[in-house]
């Protein structure tokens, strides 16, 4: 019998309680599965805690399901909306284009540009054929003729490639010339390399076309038995300005069309201006068709556009001051934004559930491993309720959605400082592309993956997972330690997410008197920034519970929050590098990259962020001098001074580890900040990130750099406001030791209680009776 | 040295509050890693000048020009398969005749169109009736070769099909007076009935047991021929079929008649194999070879209906040139039947070499002028034939013109195994190899590597090895330390990892592919109990792998 595999996803990460909510599962190996509302409570199954805990709710939707084998397509591509057919052209033909090949010897055909049915042969197309070299192909059932380029082409360089079809002489002719500038390709000028050739040859017949096939960009059209129509021949690479003509273009109009000429007008079928549609807020998916019968292409699994164009010249960094520079839009064969699969079942969640995170359980065979999945969704009251809110760092989850890095880059292991321990979920994502890559992965053309989107088996997002890279719950089931912890407390808590804050801005969080972030809430947009500040400065008051705060810039586009944007840039500490003059996203045409490169300090809003990370023992923090203030006291109340606080935890048995945040005046924390404790002995494996060095040198790591450690502070703002930063990851995971019975617990829930309460701080109070005697 | 064991490593971190750090660990005696870099200052093996000789004229590349390919109308064939690349080295143009042999093909068949003006007036007679049943011959073989090198299938029937579409025409020409250009079509249509009669066993039957049935129908056919009476059993064949050589013609025009008739039968049966050969069928059958049917059929090759085919045309083929055998001779004897004609026809074909063209013709060139040409030698010649067979079988994998490959295979084999005595393994790289590596960063990276190697092992010790034990991922001494960052930053291809089979309970130890979508594989049987138990696993692994390089 077959393994039995569930997978699945939600329309939606943040629904409101009574909401109706749909899940898209597909199965291997069983027709049926149960299916379980459940509220999870605690993630992380380490013995030393208190293991795995969930809890059943009752809801209409429990029971068995059908569910089926579902498929995804992989790639991104551009399909022109073409109901007339215009394009089905069967006479003579001129198809062209800039192209930048990223890996021209891929191991598969490559479709650049055409109206190709790949099964059936019918069609025209332009493209790349399995040795490297330019090819045009045109089909008519039974026979495919076609003509090919001298030599390969040379990868991460433009050319311009055009293929003309002459149908009353039968001469179809290539041209092929290299336009690489100072600055647009891999090779300079000193690389003693001919890119041209021209190439024709005599043709048997003339294309067929057929009705249903569409015209594609980067890929062309298939068909499976199981699957049905599908694309597959998917280009990577950047596509820039293209076009059609229903006549052969002769060598002096392509020479032409080379220099950046206008395209001429005679026989013009279409010409997409991949730079027209920009604005200052980015672009979208569509591609304007700029010639007479306005045929706009459209993208499917975003193709990522705000690239270099073939005219690049590097005066400009941005699509915003030249867009006409920007016409690059880049294919990969791996992309995968949104599954699109059927839904399986839709519901409306039971009217009288609580707050928090939710998951659809779906069981199937022996309901272990593969066979069990939660389909984790998080959920808001329909009115605020309590008076503490719990954020999901979301936007984090995506950024991490699917990774694999522990499979794929060799630097996991020494920034590790231990082998991976990968599981089974790991293996199975990494066989099958189906499930997409995270914004920590490559693209298996090279190229870094900047598009990341929900609509999809989120395996890493899941209770019970462990992150391969560093053998511990990661993000949401980490987030789940301090979730247990508020339910273990009795606490009066609704749950927010990223989603909720971005679109909905500051007035999410306005009605909890206090706001808990989560472990690790690195990935932030401009709207997440604002509202987080805006709450705290408009008296709120906001517990930064992990570490690696407001680091990195993403994007969503205003009608879709499903798909993140997330570009890599800056010196040091990423996951792969954008490249040149591809630093702005085209979502919103913000710069990505680190919020401290375009001075956006994560410590204007926290007091501390990014110091450094290191995957070896974790340490415990010590009292800090301010915690001495009597003002304070309330924090630390019945913590002993000389205490060690969290000597130990779940995340590498302490609660100062994993990754730190630190203190730092010249990076915008606010003068008035104290700093209750630190954190201090983190060994060699700890580097620090040194986004101001302008040197490397040795002496960065945890016993020689004293900025390595995590601190833990407290900052008041305006009318009553204020922000405590634990300073690590590994805090959050110290609170379920010993039945959340530890000094750990204790010191947040202080802090917790003191924010929750309505009116001044303890401190204050104390301030203001002493003035009052 | 003894001193080693006094040697301590204090840890940076033990004055740190917090108990968990160990104060102290037996470690080695330092010294430099530098060391391995001076004591090495040349190759320990004999380093040569490199370089690859050019055999072949590389032809300059088109560049700006338009290239006008032609092709072979109608087909979309190229006239010479020419392949344009950059040079790996220099980045230049160059066009290569990647396939040579149609330029080959041309010259030979040039000079055997011009051989009979070159032929010695004394030796005129004999080598054009030589080449005439050479001719014949070769178009026989190029048939053959159709079942057996393409096909795949071991058929023993050929000369049976010949013999037979020779024997009925030879019989309708005498008897019903068909003319001369009657007879081959009527073979070709005899040849199709007898191959739609033996196409059928084939597609249930393999290998031997099929030798075995068309060997058996060679014989019924001799023996059914030599004993009728309406095929003149009694005169040892059939003679006085209607012939295309005119009476009227000169001895000497008739001979050249016969040779170049019969020349252009073997250029038929040339187009003919190519032309099933290169198309479709051709590529379904040599996806469908014997004991990979299965595999053939569940990738979609329906190979049975192919070989169905196949063995028509084949047939088809074959009575064509039976009944042109009977015009060409004027009749046929009963010996296209016997044992040694079947023996004689595989012997062209193995010398030749089974499955190529020019095999089948340039074995049948040598046999038939043994047999025909050295007269002299008496039976002799029939040994030598068998001489020659016996020593290519024994010698040759493929053939005469299997000879290429085979002497390239075996010069590789020659080259890596003399580099393999002279490389040590994980060392640096060999001019030899280096020149055949594109990204010379490897080269260094190679020396780096070894230089490193050498260098880490002389830090593995006992001590350090219970130190991992004890300390695992926290802080280490520096000889330790040293270690696990070479571990750690090794490329991903083969590097270990930790497979968690059931959480907290159950580790095994993996190696990754380094391939997007390669999932890793299992190294060893071992289960180990925890996770710092499989951690210290690999470690063990790592140095055992280190000093094993």
């Amino acid at each position: 019998m077959a393994q039995v595999k569930v997978f699945g996803y939600s329309d939606k990460l943040s629904l409101k309680v009574g909401e109706e909510v749909q899940i898209h599962v597909s199965a291997d190996g069983t027709d049926t599965v149960d299916a379980q509302l459940v509220r999870l409570i605690h993630g992380d199954e380490h013995p030393d805690g208190p293991g795995f805990i969930e809890e059943e709710v009752d809801c209409e939707a429990n029971g068995v399901w059908d569910v089926e084998k579902q498929f995804t397509q992989v790639g991104s591509f551009l399909e022109v909306e073409d109901p007339a057919k215009t394009l089905a052209l069967d006479g003579s033909i001129t198809l062209h284009a800039f192209i930048w090949p990223r890996t021209p010897e891929i191991g598969h055909r490559q479709c650049i540009l055409g109206r190709w049915d790949n099964r059936r042969n019918f069609g025209y197309c332009l493209g790349i054929n399995r040795t490297g070299r330019l090819e045009f192909w045109v089909g008519r059932g039974d026979e495919i003729d076609y003509v090919e380029a001298e030599v390969p082409l040379q990868e991460q360089v433009w050319y311009f490639v055009a293929a003309t079809f002459d149908t009353k002489t039968g001469k179809a002719t290539l041209y092929q010339e290299g336009v690489p500038n100072r600055y647009n390709s891999r090779l300079g000028r000193v690389t003693p390399i001919d890119y041209r050739s021209h190439v024709s040859e005599v043709f048997r017949f003339r294309q067929k076309n057929l009705d249903e096939t569409p015209f594609l960009m980067a890929g062309s059209r298939d068909w499976h038995e199981l699957r049905g129509d599908f694309v597959s021949q998917l280009y990577c690479g950047k596509i820039d300005r293209c076009g059609v003509y229903d006549r052969a273009l002769g060598r002096a109009e392509l020479d032409g069309l080379r220099q950046g000429g206008e395209p001429p007008a005679e026989g013009l079928v279409a010409y997409w201006d991949t730079t027209v549609g920009y604005t200052d807020r980015g672009i979208g998916d569509e591609v304007v068709d700029t010639g007479p019968n306005r045929l706009n292409a459209y993208g499917y699994n975003r193709p990522v556009r705000a690239m270099t164009g073939w005219n690049w010249t590097a005066r400009n960094d941005c699509f915003r001051l030249a867009p006409e520079q920007y016409g690059g839009i880049e294919f990969h064969d791996d992309a995968v934004i949104d599954s699109n699969w059927k839904v399986t079942a839709k519901f409306k969640l039971p009217e009288k559930i609580r707050s928090g995170a939710y998951a659809m359980r779906l069981r199937s065979g022996d309901g272990t491993g593969l066979a069990e999945e939660y389909v984790v969704f998080f959920v808001r009251p329909k009115k605020p309720t309590g008076r503490i809110a719990f954020l999901f760092s979301t936007a984090t989850y995506l950024a991490y959605a699917n990774e694999r890095f522990a499979l794929d880059g060799s630097i996991v292991q020494p920034m590790g400082g231990q082998p991976p321990t990968i599981t089974e979920p790991d293996i199975e994502m990494y066989k099958n592309p189906e499930f997409g890559l995270g914004a920590y992965d490559h693209h298996a053309d090279g190229a870094g993956v900047c598009y990341t989107g929900y609509h999809r088996p989120l395996l890493n997002m899941r209770p019970k997972y462990r992150i391969s890279a560093f053998g511990m719950p990661w993000n949401f089931p980490a987030d789940l330690s301090v979730v247990a912890w508020l339910e273990h407390k009795g606490y009066d808590y609704d749950i927010l997410t990223d989603e909720d804050i971005h679109y909905e801005g500051a007035a999410a969080m306005a009605p909890y008197n206090c706001v808990l972030n989560s472990t690790h809430p690195e990935y932030y947009s401009e709207n997440m920034m604002d509202a987080t500040e805006d709450y705290i400065a408009g008296g709120g008051r906001y517990i930064c519970v992990g570490a690696n705060s407001f680091c990195c810039n993403v994007a969503f586009r205003d009608d879709d929050p499903t798909v993140m944007e997330c570009r890599k840039v800056g010196g040091h500490w990423k996951a792969w590098l954008a490249q040149p003059g591809e630093y702005h996203m085209a979502t919103t045409g913000q710069m990505g990259g680190l919020w401290n490169k375009i001075a956006r300090y994560g410590q204007k809003i926290a007091g501390v962020t990014m110091a450094g990370e290191g995957f070896a023992h974790s340490r415990p923090y010590e009292l800090m001098p301010d915690a001495f203030d009597p003002e304070l006291a309330w924090i630390t109340k019945g913590i002993e001074p000389g205490e060690l606080i969290g000597n130990f935890g779940l995340g590498n048995g302490g609660a100062a580890g994993i990754e730190l945040d630190r203190y730092h005046l010249d990076f915008g924390t606010p003068p008035d900040t104290k700093v209750i404790a630190s954190s201090g002995g983190h060994p060699d494996n700890y580097v620090a990130m040194d986004e101001e060095g302008a040197y490397a040198h040795q002496g960065f790591s945890g016993t020689h750099n004293h900025e390595l450690r995590g601190d833990f502070t407290f900052c008041p703002s305006h009318n009553g406001g204020a922000v405590v930063a634990t300073g690590s990851i590994a805090f959050g995971m110290a609170l379920p030791i010993n039945n959340f019975d530890n000094n750990v617990s204790t010191l947040l829930g202080n802090v917790v209680d003191a924010f929750a309460e309505p009116g001044p701080l303890p401190g204050a109070k104390e301030k203001v009776a002493v003035a009052a005697e | 040295m003894s001193e080693t064991n006094e040697v301590k490593w204090r840890n940076p971190l033990a004055v740190w509050p917090g108990g968990k750090e160990i104060e102290e660990l037996p470690t080695n005696a330092w010294h430099s890693h530098q060391d391995v870099w001076r004591a090495r200052r040349e190759s320990k093996t004999k380093l040569y000048p490199v370089g690859r000789l050019r055999y072949w004229y590389k032809f300059a590349g088109h560049g700006g020009r338009l290239w006008s390919r032609m092709r072979y109308w109608p087909t979309r064939r190229r006239v010479l398969d020419v392949r344009g690349e950059y040079n790996r080295k220099t980045l230049q143009r160059e066009k290569t005749v990647a396939d040579r042999r149609p330029i080959y093909w041309l010259l030979c068949l040039a000079a055997l169109a011009i051989a009979p003006l070159l032929a010695p007036s004394n030796m005129q007679y004999t080598l054009l009736v030589a080449g005439a049943t050479f001719g014949i011959y070769a178009a026989i073989n190029l048939c053959w070769n159709l079942v057996i090198g393409i096909g795949g299938i071991f058929s023993l029937a050929t000369y049976s099909i010949v013999g037979t579409s020779a024997f009925i025409t030879a019989y309708l020409s005498i008897q019903y007076g068909f003319s001369w250009w009657m007879l081959a079509p009527i073979g070709a249509v005899v040849g199709l009935l007898f191959g739609a009669v033996i196409a059928f066993p084939a597609t249930r039957l393999d290998g031997f047991y099929y030798a075995l049935l068309t060997l058996g129908l060679n014989e019924l056919c001799r023996v059914y021929f030599t004993t009728s009476s309406e095929f003149g059993g009694s005169n040892g064949g059939l003679y006085g079929a209607d012939s295309y050589i005119p009476d009227s013609w000169s001895s000497d025009h008739q001979l050249l008649l016969g040779y170049y008739a019969c020349f252009g039968l073997m250029l038929a049966a040339l187009f003919l194999h190519r032309f099933v050969g290169g198309r479709r069928i051709g590529r379904l059958l040599r996806m469908a070879p014997e004991k990979r049917e299965a595999f053939a059929e569940a990738t979609g090759v329906d190979f049975r209906r192919a070989r169905v085919w196949i063995f028509l045309i084949y047939a088809a083929a074959l009575g064509f040139i039976g009944g042109f055998y009977v015009t060409n001779f004027g009749g046929v004897s009963f010996s296209i039947f016997s044992f040694d004609a079947v023996l004689l026809g595989l012997a062209m074909l193995v010398i030749g070499g089974i499955g190529r063209p020019e095999g089948a013709v340039a074995g049948t060139l040598i046999v038939v002028f043994l047999d025909k040409v050295m007269l002299g030698l008496g039976p002799l010649r029939l040994v030598l034939v068998g001489l020659i067979a016996l020593l290519v079988v024994l010698y040759l994998r493929n053939g005469l013109f299997g000879i290429k490959t085979q002497f390239r295979a075996w010069r590789d084999k020659k080259k890596s195994e003399h580099r393999s005595t002279r490389a040590e393994k994980g060392g640096e790289m060999l001019p030899e190899e280096a020149t055949e590596t594109d990204d010379k960063g490897i080269v260094y990276a190679r020396r780096f590597d070894k230089m490193t190697r050498d260098h880490l092992k002389t830090l593995v010790s006992p001590e350090i090895i219970e130190e991992h034990r004890v300390t695992l991922n926290g802080q280490h001494s520096d000889a330790l330390e040293r270690l696990l960052i070479y571990f750690r930053t090794r490329e991903q291809v083969e590097k270990y990892g930790i497979l968690n089979v059931v959480p907290f309970k159950n580790y095994r130890i993996v190696a990754f592919s380094g391939h997007k979508g390669v999932p890793p594989r299992l190294v060893e049987d071992r289960i180990y109990p925890s996770y710092d138990a499989a951690c210290h696993g690999v470690f063990l692994r790592r140095v055992q792998d280190l000093l094993e390089s």
